[in-house]
């Protein structure tokens, strides 16, 4: 009784886990690609989860765990995984004091698979209305990543931003705490241009004196540290985040729906990564062509694109690499090689199509055409004829030159340093939504209450409607709440605006000074802001003597510090607990006397 | 009255067997022997070698980790237990801070956990009605059953944008504690920031205390519930009121009980991984104040750099980790003692 | 003693006629007290032991009250602002406004019972609100991508980070879990209970040192598990990052717990049931396999499903060693391979709605998963060895009724 009792138990279960495990899968008849696995960058993971996503259909089956890039260059050295997916090379004489990577040599080759910029994600609001257009120099940038500039209306950054009252609020950067590309980036960019700043930081922060540029960021009182872009995106988006502005690629903050702030470059304009100004960008980027030396050849030497004097051009692009395996050895072999090679023939090809409506600058033709090469390398790969005119890519022009960066956009004169106002054209997630902006007046009182919205003049050509800003946003192709996310699947999906150029406006345009813009309403919210000599500084208490903090955030216990308010408050309290339990205390008290 | 006399006349009912005659030898006692059948040989070789392989996989691990561990503590010495920063490739690290760190998120879990527990424990075994009991200590077990990253995933999203608020009232009125203070945040304006009370090791304590709580409470109602009922009884009996009865019988009677469950309970939070994981923002320097951003604890160090840690720093986390193992080890062990040595524990199984 | 009887019986009045008791007097013996008080006004009889309207009221008006003198305090009369600040101080004039109604009809002693009586109904009223708010929580922000039946149908593979809630599902992480929880369940049921049943049975020193090297081990903190075997397995030995290494890993963390409640249950095995076998010319095992163990059972049982549900939610050794997949992966010897801990924990990370709702949603599977593990561990266990069910004992009952009828059917028909 008993066994038949636990034999049918055995049986059942195990026809549970059996019908489970036989759920139809997709059809992997066509070719038998064998399942791979992969690790690395989060800078690049969104890139990456799409063309794993659309690989599907022909059958691969790819893992991708977006853990960090020393993660994954770490766990491709042990060989626990097939491939890795790194913003940078492999360190073999890292300057910030981390063990040195050592592959051994002729085992590897890289590829550049995505091409974007690290762009600072922030999350900052006036009076309830969040902030969209917010402008930073360089300078700023590293001031505010070493912990020297404190609050948002530090005179620096209202310098850089002539036409917003900034509020007085804590700046909170949020960095990375893993090992990080994104990380090694933005400190390379940071020692090329700032050696100052990042040094007394370096000293600072306890790691003097390795202070090369380093996968892990140091940290000091005051900075928030998360795991992963994902990390980052996602505590910036937090309601209670406020004042804070991390680093992360450009795509996580279209995901997100958050603005990114505007970098100032050489040529004296501010300007986001979009996948037009990175193409820009990147052409001054200097690749190894050293075919004779793989450990170098096809990585990336970024000074050219620092010091870039293109008015289009974004310091921070930056390219993110594959690390395929040139030979067999431990878990990878010849079948996993095939996947591989079709796996990255995909991502060099047909991927690229979709790069820009991600967030990131698709690949142009001469590094997609060493790639092909290099992708020769892997043992069991099945090397594909691929004609190059067949992958669609927007950076291809029939001259060979980058289709892609010859029709960037030139910024707004608007966008310009130094001048009175700044354009109110919203930025990354946000790029359809406006922020209003002071027109002329003295941009270095933090007190001015903002002008209200005059009539507006005939729109400047710039100011094309509220959806202009939003073509350079990257494509907004999803519906309402989608602005700029992927839509998934193999499609042409670059809707890569040539429209754009409508809103370009000729330089020396004299458009801006006495431009006032209407405030477009945004998320919702009312369209006026209020104009009744609200104190931003102050907030806009609606009872005497009470600081609220504004909607969204948490209403705190705060008292305003008025003198001699403590002990009237405890007179009330002990006025009105006298007022209730008095008289039944009383009534008992005496009651008792009563009976003779 | 009749007397009960047995005089009767009765056969002997005892005889004495008569002895063997002079030449047959002395009986010997009989030679018992524990010699057992197959099944018993094959069944108490199988449980001993059962036996020997649970501890050799249970040393195995101990020595393993401590052998790993050394080569990293060959390297500092003593001042891995002095060093806050933790960048083993340049030689420099040590568990002040994260030691430090997670004994501060436990201690204050055990903090918040522990009036909650107590007080439930009395209300299960003395206040509650009959009906409400069984129910109730289900519902505690139950408590004790819901995985930690359920907690983890509660603190993050509902319980972090509340306590910020409950932070910044307490550092506005407490902040002159030194514990409660927090660096760089004016309570008072509203424009300083929430994130300096976010990512805090109060936050992350709260959570841990309510994955605690439940452990502390069974452990609490166990002893409670034998409480002698004579004492009990003779106190009601002395016209005491129930508090007056909890007061004098119940809780010293369960003192031992307390601590011990206590100790499991901060055993626990020492040892918690995700929830901490999911809630801090990493910090390598000494933090003693709670409300500030900023935490650490060895089991999230550990999980967020194992991937990307060298050969000398994968020995450097298991340091780390040994470390917290001695500590738990300890703890745990000071709590079966006095849950053994008190009255009411010596039959518990805490 | 004859005396005091014979003056007991001449000393009443004689009994009415037809009686024959001895003792009976007419003069009642029993007086029943006077029930009015000095003014002659008749008392009321004092309940004890159940709450009276009277109490209810007092607690109500004094909520009230509080709340109130709460609300004039917080929005009128002072600056003060907030909500946790309101919950205090609510929660202080509740108490004080309760002494004082109470010290009006009781003594000081009384007041003070009452006070901590509150208190402690307090506290498990927390813990119970912090239980009802994680579940109900998690159930919420779950429940678009719960109500979605492709959620449990589907996995991730094809679905990217804005893909609506109609894609995509977690069966890999289902089916990653159970994959998991029957590898460590094969590896720890029977190593453990062999364990547990070698520490009962075999006396001695050995016995004594596997026993504190197991109390020491349930110590052991997860991460360290998880840890082990990524250095040992993953590293060491050069394997990918699988199931397998992961239910390993779980195994040894699972393992010790296992052992050591089922020692606690096997120990419970009232010992005059060994002796009455071993009496029967029973050899050891013949009484482990046929006594004890079936004795216990109910008791083993519960600890194994306790375990399991303590390794099924566990996420870090999980973390170290099974790497991350998002597609289906039902071999547990290669490829990586997600649970539902481990799922929900890197879905939340991301800022994506419908991805958090997903891992909100995987850690609700999660939840009702170990929920209903530990309930049917309650209805199975929780009687001591030996302690029959009702339905047991009814059986029992029927056994012996068949048996006596058989009884006396063999003696009547030898009779």
């Amino acid at each position: 009784m008993k066994q038949q009792r636990f034999a049918g138990a055995a049986v059942v279960i195990a026809g549970v886990v059996l019908a489970l495990t036989c759920v139809p899968t997709p059809t992997q008849a066509r070719d038998s690609y064998q399942r791979i696995s992969g690790e690395g960058s989060s800078w690049a993971a969104n890139a990456i989860d799409a063309m794993r996503v659309n690989v599907r259909q022909f059958g691969m089956t790819v893992d991708y765990n977006p853990s960090g890039s020393s993660a994954g260059r770490k766990n491709y050295l042990n060989g626990t995984v097939d491939f890795a997916a790194s913003d940078i090379p492999f360190q073999f004489q890292p300057e910030d004091g981390s063990a040195p990577e050592n592959p051994a040599p002729g085992t590897y080759a890289y590829i550049p698979v995505v091409a974007g910029g690290t762009a600072f994600m922030y999350n900052l609001k006036i009076n309830g209305k969040r902030v969209t257009n917010l402008r930073l120099s360089g300078q700023n940038v590293a001031r505010i990543f070493t912990g020297e500039l404190t609050v948002w209306n530090d005179p620096a950054l209202v310098a850089d931003n002539p036409g917003l009252v900034l509020p007085a609020r804590t700046i909170v950067p949020v960095v990375r705490s893993d090992g990080s590309g994104s990380s090694a980036q933005f400190t390379k960019w940071m020692i090329s241009q700032y050696p100052q700043i990042w040094n007394t930081f370096c000293d600072k922060s306890g790691r003097a004196p390795a202070c090369g540029f380093t996968s892990f960021y140091p940290t000091l009182p005051g900075m928030i540290a998360q795991g992963g872009d994902l990390g980052i995106a996602g505590y910036v988006s937090q309601g209670f985040a406020e004042g804070a502005i991390g680093y992360v690629n450009y795509s996580y903050a279209l995901g997100s729906q958050f603005p990114v702030a505007k970098v100032l470059n050489n040529a004296g304009f501010y300007t986001e990564p979009t996948p037009q100004n990175v193409a820009v960008s990147l052409l001054k980027a200097q690749i190894n062509t050293n075919e004779a030396d793989p450990t170098v050849y096809l990585t990336q030497n970024l000074d050219g694109v620092y010091s870039d004097t293109d008015p289009r051009s974004y310091q921070l692009s930056s390219y993110s690499y594959f690390i395929l395996p040139t030979v067999v050895g431990g878990q990878f072999n010849a079948e996993k090689g095939k996947t591989l090679a079709a796996f990255a023939y995909y991502a060099m090809c047909q991927a690229q199509q979709q790069s820009a409506s991600l967030g990131y600058s698709p690949m142009p033709i001469n590094l997609v055409q060493a790639s092909f090469d290099q992708i020769r390398k892997i043992p069991g790969a099945v090397v594909q004829d691929i004609d190059i005119s067949t992958c669609k890519n927007p950076t291809f022009a029939a001259d060979g030159s980058n289709l892609l960066a010859d029709t960037a956009p030139q910024p707004k004169s608007c966008d310009k340093q130094a001048q009175v106002s700044q354009c109110p054209d919203g930025t990354g997630g946000m790029s359809n939504v406006q922020t209003a902006v002071k027109s002329g007046g003295d941009p270095a009182a933090p007190t001015a209450t903002v002008q209200p919205p005059t009539a507006s003049t005939a729109p400047p050509a710039g100011g094309g409607g509220a959806t202009g800003g939003g073509a350079t946003g990257g494509g907004a192709t999803g519906g309402g709440g989608t602005g700029g996310g992927a839509t998934g699947g193999g499609a042409t999906g670059a809707t890569l605006p040539g429209a754009v150029t409508d809103s370009t406006i000729a330089a020396g345009d004299p458009t801006l000074p006495g431009d006032t813009v209407q405030v477009v309403p945004g998320l919702g919210e009312p369209g006026d802001i209020s104009v009744d000599g609200c104190d931003p500084d102050a907030g806009c208490g609606a009872q005497a003597g009470v600081a609220q903090v504004e909607v969204g955030a948490i209403t705190t216990t705060t008292l305003k510090a008025e003198p001699g308010s403590l002990p009237l408050i405890l007179l009330n309290i002990v006025l009105v607990l006298g007022l209730i339990v008095g008289p039944p205390l009383a009534w008992k008290h005496f009651s008792r006397k009563s009976p003779a | 009255m009749a007397v009960l006399d047995d005089t009767r006349e009765m056969d002997p009912v005892t005889t004495v067997p008569a002895l063997p005659e002079a030449d047959t030898p002395a009986p010997k006692p009989r030679d018992v022997s524990t010699r057992r059948g197959l099944g018993d040989r094959i069944f108490r070789g199988g449980a001993s070698l059962s036996g020997v392989l649970v501890l050799s996989v249970m040393v195995a691990v101990g020595l393993f980790l401590s052998i790993e561990a050394t080569q990293a503590l060959r390297s500092t010495g003593v001042s891995f237990f002095t060093t806050s920063e933790w960048q083993p490739d340049r030689n420099k690290f040590g568990i002040a801070a994260v030691l430090l760190g997670t004994v501060v998120i436990a201690l204050v879990a055990v903090a918040i956990a522990l009036p909650i527990s107590i007080g439930t424990a009395l209300f299960i075994t003395e206040v509650a009605p009959t009906w409400l009991r069984s129910t109730l200590v289900a519902l505690v077990d139950l408590m004790a059953a819901v995985p930690s990253v359920v907690y983890g995933l509660w603190g993050l999203f509902l319980l972090q944008g509340q306590l910020v608020g409950v932070s910044r009232w307490i550092n506005a009125w407490l902040g002159w504690i030194p514990v409660f203070n927090v660096a760089g945040a004016d309570p008072h304006s509203p424009l300083s920031s929430a994130s300096v009370y976010t990512a805090s090791a109060f936050i992350a304590g709260v959570v841990v205390a309510m994955m605690v709580m439940p452990i502390q409470c069974v452990v609490m109602r166990e002893v409670f519930s034998q409480v002698p009922l004579g004492e009990r009884e003779g106190a009601y009996a002395l016209g005491s009121t129930r508090w007056g009865m909890i007061r004098v019988v119940a809780l010293p009677f369960g003192r031992g009980g307390m601590i011990g469950g206590t100790m499991l309970g901060l055993g626990r939070a020492l040892g918690e991984t995700i929830a901490v994981l999911l809630i801090i923002s990493p910090r390598f320097d000494i933090n003693l104040h709670i409300l500030e951003a900023g935490a650490n604890s060895v089991s999230s160090l550990i999980a967020l750099r194992y991937s990307e840690a060298s050969g000398f720093g994968l020995s450097a986390l298991m340091a780390a980790g040994l470390a917290l193992f001695a500590v738990t080890l300890v703890v745990n062990f000071t709590a079966s003692w006095f849950v053994a040595r008190s009255r009411s524990g010596a039959s518990s199984e805490a | 003693m004859t005396a005091l009887m014979d003056d007991l019986a001449t000393s009443t009045a004689t009994p009415p006629a037809g009686t024959a008791m001895p003792f009976v007097t007419t003069s009642p013996l029993t007086t029943l007290p006077d029930r009015r008080d000095a003014a002659g006004v008749p008392q009321h009889r004092r309940v004890v032991g159940h709450i009276s309207r009277h109490d209810v009221m007092v607690i109500v008006g004094a909520l009230i009250s509080a709340v109130a003198t709460t609300m004039l305090v917080f929005g009128r009369f002072t600056p003060l602002d907030g909500q946790p600040g309101f919950t205090v101080v609510a929660f202080v004039l509740f108490l004080a406004i309760y002494a004082v109604l109470v010290s009006l009809t009781e003594s000081l002693p009384a007041v003070v019972d009452r006070v901590m009586t509150a208190l402690l109904a307090t506290a498990a009223i927390v813990a119970l609100a912090a239980l009802f708010s994680v579940v109900v929580f998690v159930l919420w922000r779950g429940r678009e991508a719960l109500s979605k039946p492709n959620f449990y149908l589907e996995d991730l593979s094809v679905t990217g980070p804005l893909d609506p809630l109609e894609v995509g599902g977690i069966l890999h992480a289902i089916v990653g879990t159970l994959v998991m929880t029957t590898i460590a369940l094969i590896i720890t049921v029977p190593l453990g209970l062999a364990c547990a049943v070698y520490l009962t049975e075999a006396k001695g020193r050995g016995a004594n040192l596997v026993r504190t090297v197991v109390t020491a081990m349930t110590a052991l903190p997860s991460i360290l598990a998880g840890l082990f075997i990524f250095a040992t397995w993953i590293l060491i030995l050069g394997n990918q990052r699988s199931g397998l290494a992961a239910s390993i890993a779980i195994s040894i963390m699972m393992l010790p717990i296992i052992i050591r409640s089922a020692d606690v249950v096997l120990r419970l095995v009232p010992g005059n049931l060994r002796e009455a076998s071993a009496a029967l010319g029973a050899p050891q095992w013949r009484t482990v396999w046929h006594v004890v163990l079936p004795t216990a059972r109910t008791g083993l049982t519960t600890s194994v499903i306790l375990g399991v549900a303590r390794g099924v939610g566990e996420t870090a050794p999980v973390l170290l060693t099974a790497g991350f997949t998002a597609t289906m992966n039902a071999n547990p010897t290669k490829n990586p391979m997600v649970s539902l801990p481990l799922a929900a924990y890197e879905l939340v990370r991301s800022p994506q709605p419908e991805l958090i709702a997903r891992g909100f949603g995987a850690a609700a599977v999660l939840m009702i998963l170990v929920l209903a593990l530990f309930t049917v561990a309650r209805i199975f266990g929780g009687r001591p060895a030996g302690r029959l069910s009702k339905r047991q004992a009814k059986r029992a009952a029927a056994r012996s009724t068949a048996d006596l009828a058989r009884f006396t059917s063999r003696q009547e028909g030898v009779s």
